[in-house]
């Protein structure tokens, strides 16, 4: 650990039993210092998105401390949730609302100013090149302009953290490409970013700290050059597949 | 900022903007049906029956029934509102935005409560404005009339919120409406005096929240009562409290909610 300075997030002994008897989440701890490019690693069900869903109390853990820049997500929750951004895993556009209209309703909900939010709201469209569609209903576009309509939503309130829950799956390449771009220059910028992933190349190609996470638990952490060392592996893929890759042909 | 400015913050006034803005959207599902709806009440009930049933209490029938006819259109009107739209939010997951954001739990219940009630006055008083040329009839209360229709469109209005929560299919929450608040409605004198059933049913009304509800709408509008009014008054007052307790529940704790 290089330390100094609070971490964006702080996770101690996270506990989550889902209501049907279901240990998602065994005890994990994790450590993501500012302005990192964090990435989370695991197979279906390890528990990834369990991890994000708690920190911002979608889901409820029965145990353990999460807190953000240094404030408790859970007693200080509306600082805490103030400074993330989520971009979640299965589309959930509001299908009363046009494209516009998600990403201002949403700054809104954050408590963003109207102004701020209305310029905001135009230099997101402009980048994820959403501007003709800024009037349809978000319930008329395709499957990867919904995506980009989630992520543009998720930084319209200019969050410190943001959470991308395979930001990936099911985008074209031009897409995710300039998805790779623009989320390098926003951590440049100092943004710290959690992504989780199953397409290891680009977790290579991005994340400069990785956390393995299977059955709940965290399995391996540490810089990326750390880890292939460590498992004297070339690559992430190989590091993964040592990890958490027993039953994996 | 003072406590009151914290709790009507932007976030708040966000998602009241928003599920105003849904019904209002979809303005012939949710604003005019219900409108023609009373009015087919109005006629068949005031004009064609009203000829043989002259009086009740001594008022002119369709005078008589009016102001139960509007709640009860109210009263569907929030309950339909909010339990749709918390619904729909939860089963395609939209409410999860709403849910990570820094509002409260109580703030989120009372956003879309007060969405629907907001949508049941409007019904409620577009049936009684446009029945009451028919009707001839004049407003003894007009405040009170007020306080009671927004009362009760809270109450329903939360309850909307927790079925909407609670309802794991949409059957459960037409079921609600059909087989939960409609007889009731029916039930709760909105087209007679309770002193014109025998005595058993008698008493069964006095267990009918609604009863009380047009009763006292009822005696705002035309002073012709069943029971006296404050005790009423009291009881729709602490039906509201508990109904939003319900809602800010279900946001906190209801189930596939928050995980
Ligand atoms: N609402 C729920 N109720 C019960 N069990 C759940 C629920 N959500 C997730 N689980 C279970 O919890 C475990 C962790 O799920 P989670 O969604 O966190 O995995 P994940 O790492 O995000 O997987 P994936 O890569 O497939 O998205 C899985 O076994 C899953 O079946
Ligand atoms: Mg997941």
């Amino acid at each position: 650990m290089t330390g100094g300075g609070v971490p964006a997030l702080r996770v101690e002994g996270l506990k989550k039993t889902y209501g049907n008897g279901l240990l998602a989440l065994d005890g994990v701890s994790l450590e993501v210092e500012a302005g990192r490019f964090f990435g989370l690693l695991g197979p279906n069900g390890a528990g990834k998105t369990t991890l994000i869903n708690s920190v911002v109390s979608l889901a409820r853990p029965d145990s353990g401390k999460v807190t953000v820049f240094g404030k408790d997500a859970f007693a200080e929750y509306k600082e805490a949730r103030r400074m993330i951004g989520v971009s979640p895993q299965e589309i959930n556009l509001d299908k009363f609302l046009t494209v516009e209209e998600s990403l201002l309703y949403h700054a809104g909900y954050y408590g963003v100013e109207k102004k701020k939010a209305k310029e905001r709201a135009e230099e997101l469209l402009e980048r994820f090149a959403l501007i003709d569609k800024r009037k349809a209903r978000t319930s008329t576009l395709s499957g990867g302009m919904k995506r980009r309509v989630m992520f543009a939503r998720a930084l319209v309130h200019d969050p410190k953290v943001l959470f991308l829950d395979e930001p990936t799956a099911g985008v074209d390449v031009e897409l995710r490409y300039s998805l790779w771009r623009y989320i390098r220059e926003l951590n440049r910028g100092g943004m710290t970013i959690l992504l989780t992933t199953h397409y290891l190349e680009e977790a290579e190609e991005l994340c400069e700290e990785i956390a393995l996470i299977n059955g709940g638990r965290i399995a391996a952490q540490g810089t990326k050059d750390d880890l292939k060392e460590e498992y004297g592996a070339r690559n992430v893929e190989e590091v993964y597949l040592r990890v958490v890759g027993h039953d994996v042909a | 900022m003072t406590l009151l400015e914290s709790a009507f913050n932007r976030s708040f006034r966000t998602l009241l903007g928003r599920e105003i803005l849904r019904f209002v959207r979809v303005w012939t599902q949710t604003l005019i049906p219900p409108l023609l709806t009373s009015l087919l009440y109005v006629v068949v009930f005031g004009v064609a029956l009203g000829g043989r049933i002259r009086e009740v209490d001594g008022v002119p029938y369709l005078q008589y029934i009016l102001p139960g006819v509007a709640l009860m259109s109210l009263i569907t009107g929030a309950y339909m509102n909010t339990s749709t739209s918390v619904f729909d939010a939860k089963r395609e997951r939209y409410i999860d935005d709403i849910l990570i954001s820094p509002m409260s739990d109580a703030q989120i219940a009372l956003a879309y409560t007060l969405g629907g009630t907001l949508r049941g006055l409007i019904v409620g008083v577009g049936v009684f404005v446009v029945g009451m040329p028919f009707a001839g009839a004049s407003v003894v209360n007009p405040v009170m009339l007020l306080l009671i229709a927004v009362t009760v469109a809270f109450t329903f209005s939360a309850l909307g919120a927790v079925v909407g929560v609670v309802a794991a299919r949409i059957d459960h929450v037409t079921f609600m409406t059909n087989v939960v608040i409609q007889p009731l409605a029916f039930l709760g004198g909105v087209f007679y005096s309770a002193d014109m059933l025998p005595p058993a049913l008698r008493v069964a009304t006095l267990f009918n929240p609604i009863f009380y509800m047009v009763d006292a709408a009822r005696y705002a509008t035309l002073r012709a009562s069943d029971t006296n009014p404050y005790p009423t008054l009291a009881i729709v007052a602490a039906l509201a409290a508990l109904a939003f307790a319900g809602a800010w529940w279900a946001i906190n704790r209801g189930p596939n909610l928050r995980y």
